[in-house]
């Protein structure tokens, strides 16, 4: 089982504590959500991960199959990252096919592997010859979770992959994600602001403020049952018309 | 992409000017012949004219008109090149290499270009002065402006997500720049090329002319050279000089074109500025008289944006605001509800037209108000809260200042310490200490900010708040928080909102009455409850079905 391990992971801008001694565990055929406000450091988490930005301190550790670390240089076959917003995630001159074919090349695969790799996302192998502006906002984040996946990866750090997208695809979007995730058996980071669908969609939550874990466990207790003040607040705070029109609530 | 009239002439200029400078010399014979017919004028044998020692002109412009097209096309190459490298490798490489690489460019940036060309130019002794001398010194001295344009570029393009994918999908530095952010920044160098070569040619052409151009070479400015020294315009031998000046104007002209039609390529704002007017309202229907209690009333309203392919994006409209009312605005991207919205406040603009429909604001035929009533209608009677408006505060200003603008606007009579008085009052009604009064923007938060903006649509009084995602940019928390402040407002200034979100278990929590819109039509318009517990529509109850519940059973949401 290929596992990533961040231990006491930190990052400091220009004196700021952007994310502060975090540690978790993802592990295949999991999904582990990090959810909380925007600048609670969740980002940074999510690029440090996928080496676009360098931690201050603590270690990112890649275990393979064999229980053996992997090797640096191979890091990048192992571990990619969907980006939130699929209008600026592809490159506006290129074309699918492009982006699939790159990252096959790049992991020794072929590029004949782009018609299979749409079909993985429920796109039509004909959408290869399309740009970017040609496509809606759902099936670019398609195209973008097909990037991921090409170079054969086992780790999938998604940043907030619905909340740039319209609410009816929404959900379309993250049961894909669900799927893969159980059919390939991928150890999954599902970054979110929105507690809901991290209820719904992961085993585990993690609760971020002001770059600290303050709560984490299964994914029902943490959300249902809060027991940090400061999640509690923000499961308070999420419109529920619920409470308005079923449980007589005030208006 | 259409062709314009700009770039049909920029280029069939530039391409007889070029053809002319390619073939012309193969058909004018030898331009460096001496004849005994100086100073012959145009005709007959020699259709320019002769020179003083009677060389044909035709045959002096073609093989000039090529030099200087040569030289022109090597500096513009060399000239690009060098941008390129210290421009975009720079900004992509950030860090020590960007500084020294940026000074480098400031440098040469301030280093005036001209005087420094005669300097080197007149260093360079005559017998190595051939063209690729001239055209490296013009292209050393002409690189900096663009490379400064293009690490600004890239410096944005390097931040864009798409580069960030292909770092993490292990593309290497090289390829990152050269296949994913050099391509889109091609329009930006076509254009800086152009400039440097239009450039380089006039530079040249004034180098010649002071007689320290390449030697031995032939351009339009050794011509003028000549033409010079041998008095040509004290003979009154205007043949003579005027051809090579008018090549290097048209030259310069064309090319000039041609980078105006990049501008709009790259920027489609520009392209269709003659035809826009200022405010478009196509057919105002007659006035439908208003339901009691109404304070708003919008009837069929139609809005198309015209062009080749019109777009229908509001389509038969028709809601009614009353009193004190919130009005929930449901909807996706596109489905025409900002536009709805900046129709109402007739704040549309072209291609944007109101093709029929009416909108009433009590018995205010809002269609039909002339540019003064329309200054008095918006904001007095009907303000708006603008989609990602907390961004939209000068920053330069402290908050005071832009508070009292509105009311130094509106209600020139009043003094300014009831003007402080009303914009303290105000913050303190939407939670804001009015000791913030005097900061500036960037010292108060996203929150804080968005609370401004509403207080500032809160000066007038008015009957009517339009919000438009006002909380979509925010956090839960504070969303919570100002939602909290909407619903206490109305409570307590009884004035009507419509808002407008994406969000609409949001809306069901807020509003009175709810429309959900789809394609530019309301598909449904309902108490909110009934739409919430009895939704009719199978697109209501789609979007209903999007928003997973927290407390709620999964239900169909099992992974």
């Amino acid at each position: 089982m290929t596992t990533l391990e961040v231990r006491n992971l930190t990052k400091k801008f220009h004196g700021v504590l952007a994310v502060d001694d975090v540690s978790f565990t993802l592990t295949a055929g999991r999904t582990v959500a990090l959810v909380g406000a925007s600048g609670s450091g969740k980002s940074t988490i999510a690029r440090m991960i996928a080496r676009l930005v360098h931690p201050t301190s603590g270690e990112i550790l890649l275990t393979g199959p064999e229980g053996v670390p992997l090797p640096r240089r191979s890091y990048r076959d192992h571990v990619q990252m969907i980006f939130q917003d699929p209008f600026a995630s592809l490159n506006p001159f290129h074309t699918v096919e492009h982006h699939l074919a790159r990252p096959l090349r790049l992991h020794g695969r072929s590029r004949t592997e782009v018609p299979s790799l749409l079909e993985r996302v429920s796109l039509s192998p004909d959408l290869a010859r399309r740009r970017p502006h040609e496509l809606s906002g759902g099936q670019r984040q398609r195209v973008a979770i097909a990037r991921a996946l090409a170079p054969g990866a086992r780790v999938i750090i998604a940043d907030e992959p619905v909340s740039m997208l319209d609410v009816s695809i929404r959900l379309g979007i993250l049961k894909l994600l669900a799927r893969l995730q159980r059919e390939e058996d991928l150890a999954v980071l599902y970054i979110t602001h929105d507690l809901a669908t991290a209820r719904h969609f992961s085993d585990e939550v993690l609760v971020m403020h002001q770059g600290r874990i303050v709560e984490r466990g299964p994914s029902d207790d943490v959300l249902v049952r809060p027991q940090d003040p400061y999640t509690r607040q923000l499961a308070a705070a999420a419109p529920n018309p619920e409470a308005r029109f079923r449980e007589g609530g005030p208006s | 992409m259409t062709w314009s009239g700009k770039l049909v002439t920029g280029l069939g200029l530039a391409a007889l000017i070029v053809l002319f400078g390619l073939f012309g010399p193969l058909f004018t014979g030898d331009p460096a012949t001496i004849r005994d017919i100086g100073l012959t004028p145009p005709g007959g044998e020699h259709l320019l004219g002769t020179t003083l020692t009677g060389q044909d002109v035709l045959a002096q412009l073609a093989h000039a008109t090529r030099g200087s097209l040569w030289i022109g096309v090597l500096v513009g190459v060399m000239a690009t090149v060098l941008s390129g490298v210290f421009g975009i490798v720079g900004a992509y490489a950030g860090g020590v290499v960007d500084e020294a690489f940026s000074l480098f460019s400031n440098v040469m940036l301030v280093i005036p270009g001209l005087p420094l060309v005669i300097v080197v130019a007149g260093f360079v002794p005559a017998d190595q002065r051939g063209t690729w001398t001239i055209s490296l010194v013009l292209a050393i001295t002409g690189w900096a402006a663009a490379a400064r344009v293009l690490r600004a570029q890239t410096l944005s393009l390097r931040n864009r997500d798409y580069v960030a994918a292909a770092r993490v999908s292990g593309e290497r530095t090289w390829r990152v720049i050269c296949v994913e952010i050099l391509p889109n920044l091609l329009p930006l160098l076509a254009s800086q090329f152009v400039f440097a070569v239009v450039l380089a040619i006039l530079s040249e052409a004034g180098l010649s002319f002071l007689g320290l151009g390449a030697a031995n070479s032939s351009t339009l400015g050794t011509m003028l050279y000549y033409a010079q020294n041998g008095f040509a315009l004290q003979r009154e031998a205007w043949w003579w000089f005027v051809p090579p000046g008018l090549i290097i104007a048209l030259f310069g002209g064309a090319l000039a074109l041609i980078n105006f039609s990049i501008d709009e390529i790259i920027n489609p704002k520009l392209r269709d500025r003659a035809r826009r007017k200022r405010d478009v309202v196509a057919a105002t229907a007659e006035v439908a008289p208003a339901e009691p209690g109404a304070v708003l009333t919008v009837r069929n309203l139609n809005v198309v944006y015209q062009g080749d392919n019109p777009v229908h994006a509001v389509k038969d409209v028709s809601l009614t605001l009353r009193r004190g009312e919130i009005l929930g605005l449901a909807g996706e991207s596109g489905c025409g509800k900002t536009t709805l919205a900046y129709a109402i406040n007739r704040l549309h603009r072209p291609p944007a037209e109101v093709t029929s429909g009416s909108v009433t604001f009590e018995d205010v035929d809002v269609l039909a108000l002339g540019p003064e009533e329309l200054r008095e209608f918006r904001w007095v009677r009907l303000s708006m809260v603008f989609q990602g408006a907390m961004n939209s505060l000068n920053p330069v200003t402290p908050i005071r200042a832009q508070l009292q603008d509105v009311l130094r606007t509106h209600r020139p009579g009043m003094s300014t310490p009831d003007r402080e008085l009303r914009c303290a009052e105000v913050l303190r009604l939407v939670g804001v200490d009015p000791a913030r009064l005097g900061a500036y923007p960037h010292e108060l938060s996203g929150g804080m900010r968005q609370r401004v903006m509403i207080a500032m649509a809160l000066l007038l009084d008015p009957q009517v708040m339009i919000m438009d995602e006002p909380t979509t940019a925010l956090d839960v928390l504070v969303q919570r928080e100002i939602l909290n402040e909407i619903k206490r407002l109305r409570d307590e200034l009884g004035f009507a909102v419509v808002f407008i979100t994406h969000d609409l278990p949001l809306l069901l929590e807020l509003s009175d009455r709810i429309a959900v819109m789809r394609d530019g039509e309301v598909v449904e318009y309902a108490d909110a409850e009934d739409l919430y517990l009895r939704p009719q529509h199978p697109y209501t109850r789609e979007l209903l079905a999007s928003f997973p519940s927290l407390t709620g059973e999964p239900g169909a949401l099992t992974r």
